[in-house]
């Protein structure tokens, strides 16, 4: 895929302690939404009586918190500053390369989404361990996921100690580290419970506030269609669907796949599936979380054309597309306007944060401890590695995020390309075809997973993207291995009992 | 010729994605809501707790 707009992070993260000027208004606002998030995971700790709490919410997820936890989830450091900074770099073409596939994915899920909850587990791995009717399915994908997680989780710190720093004015080797700390403290406290409550209010404000932020910039522009007229006026590419030339349509369509199917294979969608009360809801958060979605991107993306006319328009250009954004709320708009628009911005990069934490914690603790402890582990063991696991992996991400080892969006995409050549074919044909062979499932995963990313570390020989080349082997591994092994094996029981 | 002052090429790609986004909420609508066909509820109590190593033994 083409990488629209790559953010240099590490000049940034220079520049931003360069231009340290602690701003006490901003940095207030801050500290009272720590404060508030913490409150709520203090109060979700009460909440929180076992394990299934901990993990599902005790699977009484109702419409109204499914779906805004969804939807918070969803939108990410990647969105609020390397979608607008894309846009600001590349133009419109990110809509056509990463929005549509996600936003495709969201209702593809919604219609097979009853597969997955009617079998009534809790993680990812669980319902391949199922599928394929082998435990070592469990630490295998666990791993896969694992990865894809503490990935997400360095991106989220990142992009919120970046954006904070530049904000508030504390330096970011600092600023990381409270951002990290609160969030593992309070995702620590109420696991699933706390993360929902607070992406409720998190998703909740973040939409509402970049419609307020996309209204004021449309009024200070003379609207909508002048800040598309003056966006192309600025490089006529802006508004080309491929960027003339910055995509290919084998690039875009690469794209729409790897975005497509991480909607599919993302543990803290899965846990959240089956966190539901009923299949109903299960259907409603996708249904009722992709119209929402799609409203919010074309908006977020429209923000952006109009960051890049105003600050072109200002004379306030920046060599660095990552720092759009931050320019636009420190030096453009009112400080109330900035006010509305930071609040949006925490919301979103937050209420991810946390959901990835949560995802490490139940992954390391459901999948891969429960699977090498000797004997069967009692709730309140696992219940401990999970909030363990949360705080070691939630140190070791704000760690790496103090020098982060690539770009937002490198990273965004090389996530992307893992979860979806390793786990989309494999998982999602075994759901509809349940007498797929175990051991050629196990191998279609393991083939996506190490062709995937490494097609991409190879800087894709041959033209070929890298998910085409991961999906390609994990479709061969699962034909292959399905021939070879059929005979083998019998239907699973698990899958037997569910049948019947 | 343009469109909310971008190409119609671009505008389709926007309407595109909000189609794609909104494929589910129009399907409930529609099957669930108007339609008035209810949802299957067919959710097991409880999920085996062991695997089988791909054999069926029943």
């Amino acid at each position: 895929m083409s990488e629209p707009g790559a953010l240099g992070l590490g000049p940034v993260v220079l520049q931003a302690g360069i231009d340290s000027d602690v701003n006490p208004a901003y940095l207030a606002i801050f500290v009272v939404y720590l404060l508030l998030v913490l409150a709520i995971g203090a109060w979700a700790y009460l909440k929180t009586n076992d394990v299934e709490d901990f993990w599902v919410y005790g699977k009484r997820l109702g419409p109204w918190l499914a779906t805004w936890s969804y939807v918070a989830n969803f939108v990410s450091a990647v969105s609020v500053i390397g979608y607008i900074g894309s846009v600001y770099g590349g133009g419109y073409s990110i809509v056509t390369g990463i929005v549509f596939g996600l936003m495709l994915g969201v209702s593809g899920l919604y219609f097979v989404v009853h597969k997955v909850r009617e079998l009534n587990h809790v993680t990812f791995p669980d319902i391949i361990a199922e599928l394929t009717g082998y435990e070592i399915a469990r630490p295998i994908t666990g791993t896969v996921l694992l990865a894809n997680a503490w990935v997400y989780l360095i991106m989220q710190l990142v992009g919120a100690g970046l954006l904070v720093t530049v904000i508030t004015g504390v330096p970011y080797e600092y600023m990381i580290w409270v951002i990290g700390g609160v969030f593992i403290l309070y995702t620590v406290l109420g696991g699933l419970v706390s993360v929902a409550w607070t992406d409720l209010v998190q998703g909740t404000l973040m939409v509402a506030t970049v419609a307020v932020a996309l209204g004021y910039m449309a009024l200070d522009l003379g609207g909508i269609a002048s800040i598309n007229q003056q966006f192309a006026a600025i490089e006529p590419a802006n508004v080309a669907p491929l960027g003339e030339g910055a995509y290919t349509v084998l690039g875009v369509v690469a794209s729409i796949v790897a975005f497509f199917g991480t909607i599919f294979t993302s543990q803290a969608t899965i846990v959240r599936i089956n966190a539901t009360d009923s299949i109903r809801t299960a259907k409603i958060h996708l249904a009722a979380g992709g119209a929402i979605l799609s409203v919010f991107y074309v908006m977020l993306v429209t923000l952006g054309a109009g960051t890049t006319v105003a600050l072109n328009g200002a004379g306030l250009a920046v060599e660095n597309v990552d720092r759009a954004f931050p320019v636009l709320i420190t030096e453009y708009v009112p400080t109330t306007i900035g006010t509305v628009i930071i609040v949006a911005i925490l919301s979103g990069i937050l209420s991810t944060t946390d959901t990835r934490l949560h995802a490490c914690g139940v992954t390391t603790a459901r999948d891969i401890y429960d699977y090498f402890a000797d004997g069967e582990p009692s709730d309140e063991r696992l219940m401990n590695v999970s909030r363990i696991s949360t705080v070691v992996f939630g140190l070791a991400a704000t760690a790496a995020a103090v020098d982060p080892p690539g770009t937002i969006i490198g990273l965004y995409n090389w996530r992307a390309i893992l979860l979806t050549s390793a786990l989309l074919i494999p998982v999602y044909v075994t759901l509809y075809r349940r007498d797929t062979a175990g051991k050629a499932v196990l191998l279609s995963i393991v083939l996506g997973a190490v062709f995937g990313p490494g097609w991409e570390a190879l800087g894709t020989p041959l033209g070929v993207p890298a998910a085409f080349m991961g999906v390609g082997m994990a479709v061969v591994g699962l034909a292959v291995g399905h021939a070879a092994w059929r005979g083998d094996e019998g239907t699973p029981t698990a899958a037997t009992a569910s049948d019947d | 010729m343009s469109v909310l002052g971008m190409p119609t090429g671009m505008f389709l790609v926007f309407v595109a994605t909000l189609v794609a986004g909104s494929l589910g909420a129009a399907h409930f609508v529609i099957v669930h809501v108007l339609m008035g066909k209810p949802v299957d509820e067919t959710i097991r109590e409880e999920p085996p707790t062991a695997t089988d190593g791909g054999h069926d033994d029943v």
